[in-house]
């Protein structure tokens, strides 16, 4: 165990905290510490041409395996990227779906023709990839899929039929990885496959969910005879449900340190507010705060943990707790955030930094929700973690 | 930047975890509580034997010269098995205070057999920064030392006492005695958590001779409060062992019993309960492994105050949280038998409790937090 950072990672961190500087500024600067749509002041197309922006730079991939990598980073310094990244105010990643989940499932389950399609687009920054998990009657139960999909013989691709919901950027993507059913006959995890779909095209309506934020983060997506290419299933037809989890495993990574790093800005924001409004001065307020500030450094060493753990081994400990742990304590931060505002919690027009914690205070209720419930969780922990029977 | 065990590290969790399964069983940990002294010297001996009673003491006396993360591992040992040995009382607490304070005299005459597990040392006073009411007054190159310290940990057990003071103008100091010195009053205490033994010392007009001072001054208070928070880090560790030892616990008596014609552990309210205890245990967990190795790593670095305490606080929160959950826990999940003297729960639920209070409750940490962000300059 220790926790010294080595010259060269101390010169990769100077690296990337100069090119963020150079970088994130000019037309760029309105996208400062915007961390997503419900976030104020968020802009798409802004958002698009940033991620292009970090393209040129070669900061898209970085935790790609192998050569569709720009540049082979070792685990600490993809960390080390995603810390500076946020640190410097980095705005939310509209095209991480693409660059976290697919292309690494296209890398590891997906055609030489298919990498060679897809992968160029979400490394440029020019193709946006949205997710097609879950319907209404398949959230935590997930292997409900009803969405069908048939090979049509005589037009050639398949046909898709049915209803995705939750899809995050949905709006703002040009494809979607979508898990249908291809077997008629088949009832949960068996016969299912992952297709790729163009979004645009006279067969899928998008239409957005309004948010208790206001905002539309979340998409439905409405699949009306929409059609794809025979050829662009990801992984074996019926063998759906193997790929779909494995897409998920590539959720856990480097770039939990940068969502905690985030965290950390937010963090930031409440002690701020609380000194300038004379919060800092209630004892159960200064006592909530600390714990906050705490916890999140209880979060950073445990993701160290989850990090320092072999990848080929099953699953440790620590990252069994991850997911819950972290979205427990963003949600206490929301409520304590509204808290320090006080009187002026309610009030929809105050500065920005108010918004911004007022945001956070409603955001964070769906951290608990999305990626496996709580209970999910919970359930997962004691099954296989704890072994207790399913 | 690396947060896994290294191979030294895990041998000695290894070897903690098996020795101390055989030789703390709860039987041998209740007999012992049991006993005159609450002693398994048995078990002591064998630790001495490893070299454990010196492991973060400096290679010179006669420790192993290891640092802060394999004293918490072995803690955290402990505190699984609730073994009944004065290892934080002596080893953690006098040994690492001797270990920043005391002269080089000092150590010499202390340290060695501190480390062979051969004497057992005592801090009388383990409260916050000041030294409570005792005072020393000048006499000749001599001192008379008068004072009450009412909470000290195996005070009645050591041979070695370590009694912080103030002189008449306040400079702080500390005394190393021999408890057979004339006037000195030691008074064991019974506790609730019978798995630890304290005392109340008192000394009336106590006249020692020089080599009794070991430390005194500014140089005595900062090493005071770094002694602390490292004994503060290691208690933590202990705790951890603790909320480790009750989960573990509840899930296998939740696979044998049966109600419902099923174990309790398929029911999903029973199921819920024990996740959550493995949060707060992996939280714990974690929070003390990166303040154990906080503490080693700000040595190197030659120490940051304001981190150090930050750290400690986070170990003492985290594993106090998980330690007192986790052993309520236990006793719920154990139904009425949870409620029963024979089975263990209790004991564990009353060590949580009697480590809660020790080196400054949860809130105080936390407000030492929330001074450094609330009230300073803003950074």
């Amino acid at each position: 165990m220790n926790l010294h950072e080595s010259a060269a990672e101390q010169a990769f961190r100077a690296e990337v905290k100069a090119w963020m500087a150079e970088h994130l500024s000019g037309e760029f600067e309105p996208l400062r510490g915007v961390n997503g749509p419900s976030a104020p002041g968020f802009d798409a197309a802004l958002a698009k041409q940033w991620e292009q922006c970090l393209a040129s730079g070669g900061w898209i991939g970085i935790g790609w395996p192998g050569e569709a990598s720009p540049r082979a980073l070792p685990l600490a310094q993809q960390v080390i990227f995603h810390e500076e990244y946020v640190r410097a105010g980095g705005p939310g990643r509209i095209g991480h779906i693409g660059e976290t989940l697919l292309a690494p499932t296209l890398i590891a389950h997906g055609t030489a023709e298919q990498q060679q399609r897809f992968l160029p687009g979400i490394r440029a920054g020019t193709e946006y990839w949205a997710q097609g998990y879950s319907e209404p009657g398949a959230g935590s139960d997930l292997a409900n899929v009803r969405t069908r999909a048939a090979l049509d013989e005589a037009a050639g691709g398949w046909v898709l039929n049915g209803q995705k919901v939750w899809t995050s950027w949905a709006q703002d993507s040009d494809w979607i990885f979508v898990l249908a059913r291809t077997d008629p006959s088949s009832v949960r995890h068996r016969g299912l496959t992952l297709l790729l779909v163009p979004l645009h095209q006279s067969g899928i309506t998008i239409r957005p969910i309004r948010q208790i934020t206001g905002a539309a983060e979340f998409y439905e997506v409405f699949f009306d005879g929409a059609r794809t290419e025979a050829s662009l299933h990801l992984g074996t037809v019926g063998e759906g449900w193997k790929v779909a989890m494995a897409l998920l495993g590539f959720e856990r990574g480097a770039s939990t340190l940068g969502q905690q790093a985030h965290f950390r800005h937010e963090l930031g924001m409440v002690i701020a507010a609380a000194r300038a409004n004379g919060a800092a001065r209630d004892p159960l307020l200064r006592q909530r705060i600390a714990r906050a500030a705490l916890g999140l450094q209880m979060l950073h060493f445990n993701a160290l943990r989850v990090l320092a753990s072999d990848a080929s081994q099953p699953q440790p400990p620590a990252a069994f707790i991850a997911k819950y742990a972290w979205s427990n304590w963003h949600r206490d931060l929301g409520r304590l955030a509204m808290d320090v505002l006080g009187e002026v919690a309610d009030i929809a027009d105050g500065d920005l930094q108010s918004q911004r914690l007022q945001s956070l205070w409603l955001a964070s209720r769906s951290d608990t929700i999305y990626a496996g419930t709580n209970e999910i969780q919970l359930n997962l922990i004691a099954e296989r973690a704890l072994g207790m029977p399913r | 930047m690396d947060l896994a065990l290294d191979h030294d590290q895990r041998l000695i969790v290894d070897t903690a975890e098996r020795l101390l399964a055989d030789a703390a069983s709860s039987s041998a940990t209740r007999a012992a509580a049991d006993g005159a002294d609450g002693i398994d010297h048995a078990l002591w001996q064998q630790m001495a034997a490893m070299g454990w009673c010196g492991v973060h003491l400096p290679e010179a006396q006669g420790g192993l010269g290891l640092g802060i993360v394999e004293l918490a591992l072995l803690q955290e040992q402990l505190g699984r098995r609730l073994a009944c040995v004065p290892f934080f009382d002596s080893v953690v607490l006098a040994g690492t205070l001797l270990r920043e304070a005391a002269n080089a005299q000092a150590q010499g005459r202390w340290l060695p057999a501190l480390a062979a597990g051969e004497s057992i040392a005592a801090l009388a006073d383990e409260s916050e920064n000041d030294s409570g009411t005792a005072h020393a007054t000048p006499d000749n190159g001599a001192w008379t030392l008068a004072g009450d310290w009412p909470r000290a940990g195996s005070a009645a057990q050591a041979d070695l006492l370590l009694l912080p003071a103030r002189s008449t103008d306040g400079e702080a100091l500390l005394f190393a005695v021999a408890p057979t010195v004339q006037g000195l009053q030691i008074k064991e205490r019974p506790t609730i958590d019978r798995t630890r033994r304290c005392a109340a010392v008192q000394a009336l007009g106590v006249r020692l001779d020089g080599h009794a001072l070991v430390a005194r001054g500014p140089r005595l208070e900062a090493a005071v409060r770094r002694a602390r928070g490292i004994a503060a880090v290691a208690l933590a560790a202990e705790q951890l062992g603790v909320a480790q030892q009750c989960l573990t616990m509840s899930v296998a008596y939740a696979k044998e019993r049966v109600q419902f014609g099923q174990p309790i552990a398929a029911f999903q309210a029973v199921k819920h309960r024990c996740a959550q205890m493995m949060v707060a245990v992996e939280g714990a967990r974690s929070a003390v492994y990166g303040a154990a190795a906080q503490c080693d790593t700000a040595v190197d670095a030659g120490g940051d105050a304001a981190a150090l305490d930050f750290h400690t606080a986070l170990a003492r929160v985290e594993a106090t949280e998980a330690a007192q959950f986790c052993a309520q826990e236990a006793i719920q999940l154990h139904g009425g038998v949870g409620f029963t003297w024979e089975y263990d729960p209790h004991l564990y639920f009353k060590r949580a409790q009697a480590s809660s209070q020790r080196l400054a409750p949860v809130s105080v940490w936390c407000e030492r937090v929330a001074a450094q962000l609330l009230d300073g300059p803003t950074a």
